[in-house]
């Protein structure tokens, strides 16, 4: 397992975070694509062409997409037949460091015990490499491979979004409106328009949450179910627009996970309303 | 596409949807710093930091190696400031996000105005000349700084009483 050593894992981890914050995919670069031709209004046009180049300048100078870097959100995949070497996770933690040192990461580690922290009483580290990892989302793979994927949420969409209960009388009608309901809300107030609506639907606040950054991870803006792009373009007839100075593309895609859910009327929704550069991610795979 | 230096002299004399570019010295701050900053004001401090406000611009964001770009203007710490930091003399306020309506009637009584810019920070990158902290760098990245920039794009989004939001 020489591909396992912890130095290696720690390069692949570090490549991978800046992967994820200096360009966009394939799928996003087109469907900003879709958005520019379908956009009658120049300066939404303006907005999008603004967001494409600078993914271009952001690929090219190794630079990243947005100064607010983000926090790094690691989701494992591991296969029920791999194995996963001693120290795998420290090895993954330092290289979460390791590329937050080299991207660079904004330097936004908050210092001081419990109470100095929650008021930012103390100030920042200097030093980008501080900055924690949220913590690890887990799911099993049949096979042997493992899937690590870095993804970097950002201080803005977490203002915007929310984790709620929604009684649903047994009719997705309900479920959808609130949804559109929230992602309005939200989108209203982001600023950094097109945004990507993650939702979470699960039986917790936790499972909803985590479902929401499982939507992100699998997120394709070129694979949209009915629900998906029904949500889409209810929030797009609002008008908000890029940068929320008008047009058609307030939303450039959604993404739904639906989990298992409770013998219940309550339905627990979590959204994450991603701003323009969302979701940036990136996935390492190991076939062992 | 109107180009403007900063700081002004002039009234600005601008309109909701006008494109601008921003040229000079402009001031970055955000949630930590621009209260500290408001207080002086109103304490008939601000002599304390040897910085003039007159005619200046004040781009909501914090200034890092991982570059610059706009945050919510719409957040409590920052919006709070904007009649203050008005009143105080700054001409033009940039970041991101809608206004209530309190601060656009601000705005138009001392004849400021709001910018929003798209958070293109890799393009940002090649656009700013120097920088330097000018007051609380204890604060770090949200530290107030003064940069020299070339070229930053706006579009005026509240003007005159009016809002695009």
């Amino acid at each position: 397992m020489r591909q396992f050593t912890a130095e290696r894992i720690s390069n692949i981890v570090a490549d991978t975070l800046i992967k994820a914050s200096v360009s966009f995919r394939e799928d996003q670069i087109k469907a900003y694509g879709t958005a520019i031709e379908a956009e009658e209004d120049s300066k939404a046009k303006w907005v999008l062409n603004n967001i494409l180049a600078n993914a271009e300048a952001g690929e090219k100078g190794k630079l990243p997409l947005c100064d607010d870097t983000g926090i790094p959100h690691v989701f494992l995949e591991v296969g029920d037949g791999a194995e996963l070497p001693v120290g795998f996770f420290a090895a993954v933690d330092e290289g979460i460091a390791q590329g937050l040192r080299s991207l660079p990461g904004r330097p936004m580690a908050v210092k001081g015990d419990d109470i100095q922290r929650m008021i930012q009483s103390k100030g920042l580290y200097e030093d980008p490499g501080i900055l924690k990892p949220a913590p690890l989302q887990l799911r099993r793979l049949p096979g042997k491979q493992v899937k690590l994927t870095v993804l970097m949420y950002g201080g803005g969409p977490e203002i915007r979004g929310k984790t709620q209960r929604v009684f649903h009388k047994h009719s997705l009608d309900v479920i959808k409106r609130e949804m559109i309901n929230w992602a309005l809300e939200g989108s209203k107030l982001l600023g950094c328009l097109p945004c990507v609506l993650a939702f979470g639907i699960g039986r917790s606040n936790v499972e909803a949450a985590s479902l929401s950054l499982e939507a992100m991870k699998d997120g394709n803006f070129q694979k949209q179910n009915q629900l998906e792009q029904e949500i889409t373009d209810e929030v797009n007839k609002s008008n908000i627009g890029p940068l929320g100075i008008g047009g058609k593309t307030t939303v450039l895609g959604t993404f739904i996970k639906v989990g298992p859910q409770r013998a219940s009327g309550v339905r627990i929704i979590s959204l994450r309303v991603g701003c323009c550069f969302d979701p940036r991610k990136a996935t390492y795979t190991w076939n062992l | 596409m109107r180009k403007i230096y900063f700081p002004v002299k002039k009234p600005l004399e601008l309109k909701v949807m006008d494109k601008i570019e921003i040229y000079g010295k402009i001031f970055c701050g955000r949630d930590a710093v621009l209260p500290k900053i408001a207080r002086l004001y109103q304490e008939g401090h601000l002599d304390k930091l040897f910085i003039d406000l007159s005619g200046s611009i004040i781009f909501h964001t914090a200034v890092s190696p991982a570059g610059i770009g706009p945050t919510s203007s719409n957040k409590l710490d920052i919006e709070s400031t904007i009649p203050i930091l008005s009143q105080a003399g700054v001409k033009l306020h940039l970041g991101k996000g809608s206004l209530k309506q309190k601060t656009v009637e601000a705005l138009d009584n001392y004849k400021s105005y709001f910018a929003v810019t798209p958070p293109v920070s890799a393009l940002f990158a090649s656009k700013v000349i120097s920088q330097r902290v000018v007051a609380f760098p204890e604060e770090g990245m949200e530290a107030l700084y003064e940069l020299e920039v070339t070229g930053l794009p706006a579009i005026i989004a509240i003007a005159n009483g009016e809002s695009i939001f």
